[in-house]
This record gives C-alpha cells, structure tokens and sequence, in this order.
C-alpha cells in the first residue's frame, strides 16, 4: 500500500512539472505557427538558414516549465542574452561585411542616391503605425522592416520596442524570402517597357587602394555622425576590409563563413524564443505583418521613383529597374533587378549595377535606424 | 542615458529622418569620389586612350602598305563535336532536359559570368 502511494505521489509530481499541466490553447497555437514557419523555411525555402531556426526557437518557447528565463542560467538563457544585448546583429553585419563587394558602389557612387531613396518605406510605415495607434518608438522599429534588412530591424526593436522583436523579425525575414514575388509586379507597374530595356554602361575598374579606404572613411564618417549604430557600420566595415586587404583571408574566411553560421543560428533560435504566445499572440501582430509589407513596396517604389529621375536627368544612362535594389535584401533584390531587366531585354545584365543601390541600401537602412535612435532613444 | 523624443509628430520625424538619410549618403558619395581623386595608384584614363589609338593607325597603315592574306582557320567547333557531346549527355539519361547546345562566351566581367550564373539557376 505504501508502495502505491509513492508511485502514485511521484506520478503526481511528474504531472505537476511536466509541460502538460501547464500547456495552453496560445501555446498549441504559437506551435502550430512555428510548424507553419518550419514548413515555408524547409519546404519552401523561404530564407530557411533564418526561418528555420526562428521556427524552431518559436516551438521551444512555447513548452511551459523549461525554465528558459527563469533565473538559473542556462543555454538558452545565454543566447537571449545575445540579443537583449545587442551582440548578435553586428556580428552578422561582420560576416556580411566579409561577403561584400563594395566595388559597385565604389564605380558608380552616385547609385547611393538610390539606397537613401528607398528608405522612404521605412518612413511612409512609420507614420502609418503611428496612424494606427503604435507609439512612435514602436512605430520606428516596425518602419525599419521597410529597409528590409533582418538584423538591423532585429537592432533597432531591441533597442526601441523589445516586446515586438518576435513579430518585428518574422516580418522582416519573411518578406526578405518574398522579394521575388513582391518586387516585380511594382517594378513592371512603374517602370515602361523602354526604360526596363535600357543597357547600362560598364563599371570602372575599381583599385584596391579604394577598396580599402572607403570602409576606413566611412566607419569614420558614419561613427562619429551616429554614435548609435558605431558597432553596426564598424562591423561591416571591418568585415569588409578583412575581405579586401589580400592578407587577412583567415580572418575573412572565419567571418563570411564559420562566424555568421554561428551566429545566424544564435540570432534566429533568440528571435524565435521571443515568440511566446502572451506576446505574439495579439491583434498588434496582425497590423504589424500588415505595415511591414507597406514599408516594404515604399521602399521598392521609393528607389523605383528616384531611378526614373536619374534616367531623366542622365539622358536615358541609368535604368530605373536598379532602383528597387535600393531596399538592402542583399543579394536578393539585385538579383530581381537582374531577373526582370533580363526578361525585357535578354542580355541586358543589369546585376553588377543594381549591387551598388542594394549596397547602399544596408549603409541607408543602418543610417535610418541610427537616426531614429539618435531622434528617439 | 535615455531622454523623451524630441518629437512624436510623425510627418516631421519622416522628414528630418529622409533629409538626414540623405545628407550622410550624399557626403558618403563625395568621400567615394574623393578617394578616387586621390588615389595614388589610379591609371591615367584619358591619356591611355590617345596613346593606344596611334599605335593602331600605324599598325593600319603598315597592313595598308604590305597587305597579306590572313591565314585560313576554321571558327568554333565542329557539328560533328558538337552532336558527339549531346549524344553523351543523353546517353546519360538526360535526354529529355537537353534542348538546345551552345558555346557560352567567356567574355566579359565577373560579374557579367554572375548574372549569367543567376539566370541559369532561375531558368532551373
């Protein structure tokens, strides 16, 4: 009897701490959406080296009784911390630094016009979550989904409005993952059939000697006006001089390779684990997912918009298609830019000029974030 | 150290904001220009171009002078070589993918071979 009353005592006690007990009807939910996530990261190949692990770290963070945070340090614990503290973010900028060619953007400078263009969509979505009820430190973090650029929007809501890092991040990524398909129709509404078939110029050749100044100048340049996104800029250039200086191949190898791996797993598990059902769960998210595409097609539209100006004004040198690039999904939207120029005029290879705007777009889109942090934090 | 904003107005925010966005870039594309100025390891553009255009007149004038015949060679390759590869990649079981062989040119920058590359995988 007494042996039946311990077996039962424990079995109790095995339920009472068991996810089970404590499981709600939000927790099966946020699962199922991280299933969903898991689906379009691995199925669909929708930036599956983010979304996976985002997917996954949402499933994990709705298993009640882990003690995830509570105040025993643990793995996952450790990883939050990552984000919280902003670590994560520039250390991605790091490895997208070491994968960058700024020679584009060094050939033809003046496609960094296209890159300020396109953060219009950052600013069109923050005024209209601000219309729609979002205090304007939220309203900033969900304008930068406009710039499309994952850990800087990652950065930014950190910093601004922590709560909706989860909503903020899967809308960021996901319409990264869409460019393709939300891209061109906006192109080929704003663009006409001659202006997608003009044939760009080639680039100069670039020296080595600029490829190693401009990271250098423009660390300096851009630290000292916005302090705030110092460790951001500073990353990707000093990614990018590892890759340009000839005698770091070391370092640039373990940056653009081993690193962000790393780092790209921490990042997205952290985002993931953000996503619990008390703070994703709300009908913010919904409007969220809604402003993100807004700031997304006016920021294509923006660039689209100063391309054709940059057409007029060169006589017809400068196609608008590049504009769109100007959003930084690097290199995704160079490559809709090639994609669509191509289809209009087979042969007409318009990658390595839509490189430079797609560039600019992520120096654009943490330009935008340092000074809305500088405006508001 | 945290401080109120110094505006909730969402239009002016959007102004200062795109005006500043677009000073930095604006400066960051004189500095571009600025480097390149400076560079100390440019090659001289407009000069090379005169100096290689004599040497061409020159070459001209000389075949003008003393024409030869140019030697016969036989451009691409053979039908023959050609029909023999599509043979072989059909006999490895890729009949039905195979649907037009031609020579891809090398030319150009590597970021033309990009794009090419881009278009290829988008076609797949």
């Amino acid at each position: 009897m007494e042996a039946l009353n311990a077996f039962s005592v424990s079995l109790q006690a095995v339920w009472n701490d068991s996810g089970f007990s404590a499981f709600t009807v939000g927790n099966g939910i946020m699962i199922v959406v991280g299933l969903v996530l898991l689906y379009m990261a691995f199925v669909k190949e929708f930036e599956p080296l983010l979304l996976g692990p985002i997917a996954f770290g949402c499933i994990l963070a709705n298993f009640p009784n882990t003690g995830f945070f509570g105040e025993e340090m643990n793995v996952m614990k450790a990883i939050n911390y990552g984000i919280t503290y902003e670590i994560f973010p520039p250390l991605i900028f790091l490895g997208i630094g070491a994968m960058t060619d700024f020679s584009p953007l060094l050939a033809r400078p003046s496609t960094l016009l296209l890159g300020a263009a396109a953060q219009i969509g950052v600013f069109v979505a923050l005024g209209g979550a601000m219309l729609v009820g979002f205090n304007v430190h939220e309203a900033a973090a969900i304008g930068i989904i406009g710039g499309a650029d994952g850990p800087t929007s990652i950065y930014l809501s950190t910093k601004l409005a922590p709560h909706l890092l989860g909503a903020i991040a899967v809308a960021a990524y996901s319409y990264m993952s869409l460019v393709p398909m939300i891209q061109p129709p906006i192109m080929k509404l704003m663009t006409t059939q001659a202006e997608r078939e003009i044939v760009m110029k080639d680039l100069r050749k670039v020296t080595k000697f600029e490829l190693i100044v401009f990271p250098i100048v423009a660390t300096i340049f851009i630290s000292l006006l916005l302090p705030p996104i110092a460790a951001l800029l500073g990353c990707l250039m000093l990614g990018n001089l590892f890759r340009e200086s000839g005698v770091t191949d070391r370092l640039s190898d373990t940056a653009q390779n081993a690193l962000i791996n790393i780092v790209t797993i921490f990042l997205g598990t952290g985002t993931g684990m953000t996503m619990n059902a008390e703070s994703f769960l709300r009908a913010d998210t919904l409007l969220i997912i809604g402003l993100g595409l807004v700031a997304f097609m006016g920021g294509t539209a923006g660039g689209l918009i100063f391309g054709k100006i940059m057409c007029r004004l060169t006589g017809g040198a400068i196609n608008p298609l590049i504009g769109s690039a100007g959003v930084s999904a690097v290199p995704m939207a160079a490559r809709v830019s090639q994609l669509v120029g191509m289809k209009s005029k087979p042969g007409n290879y318009l990658l390595m000029h839509a490189m430079g705007p797609n560039v600019a777009g992520v120096i654009g889109t943490a330009v935008a974030a340092g000074t809305m942090l500088a405006m508001l934090k | 150290m945290e401080h109120s904003p110094v505006t909730t107005n969402p239009l002016i925010i959007m102004m200062i904001n795109m005006t500043v966005v677009f000073i930095v870039l604006v400066v960051l594309m004189y500095l571009i220009k600025l480097i390149h100025f400076i560079d100390p390891t440019k090659e001289p553009e407009v000069k090379e171009a005169s100096e290689e255009e004599e040497p061409l007149v020159a070459v001209k004038s000389a075949t003008a002078s003393a024409p030869e015949p140019a030697p016969v060679v036989e451009e691409g390759i053979k039908p023959e070589v050609i029909a023999a590869i599509t043979a072989a990649i059909a006999a490895y079981g890729f009949a039905g993918q195979v649907k037009a062989v031609h020579i891809i040119n090398h030319e150009g920058t590597p970021w033309r071979a990009a794009a090419k590359f881009n278009n290829n995988l988008q076609r797949k």
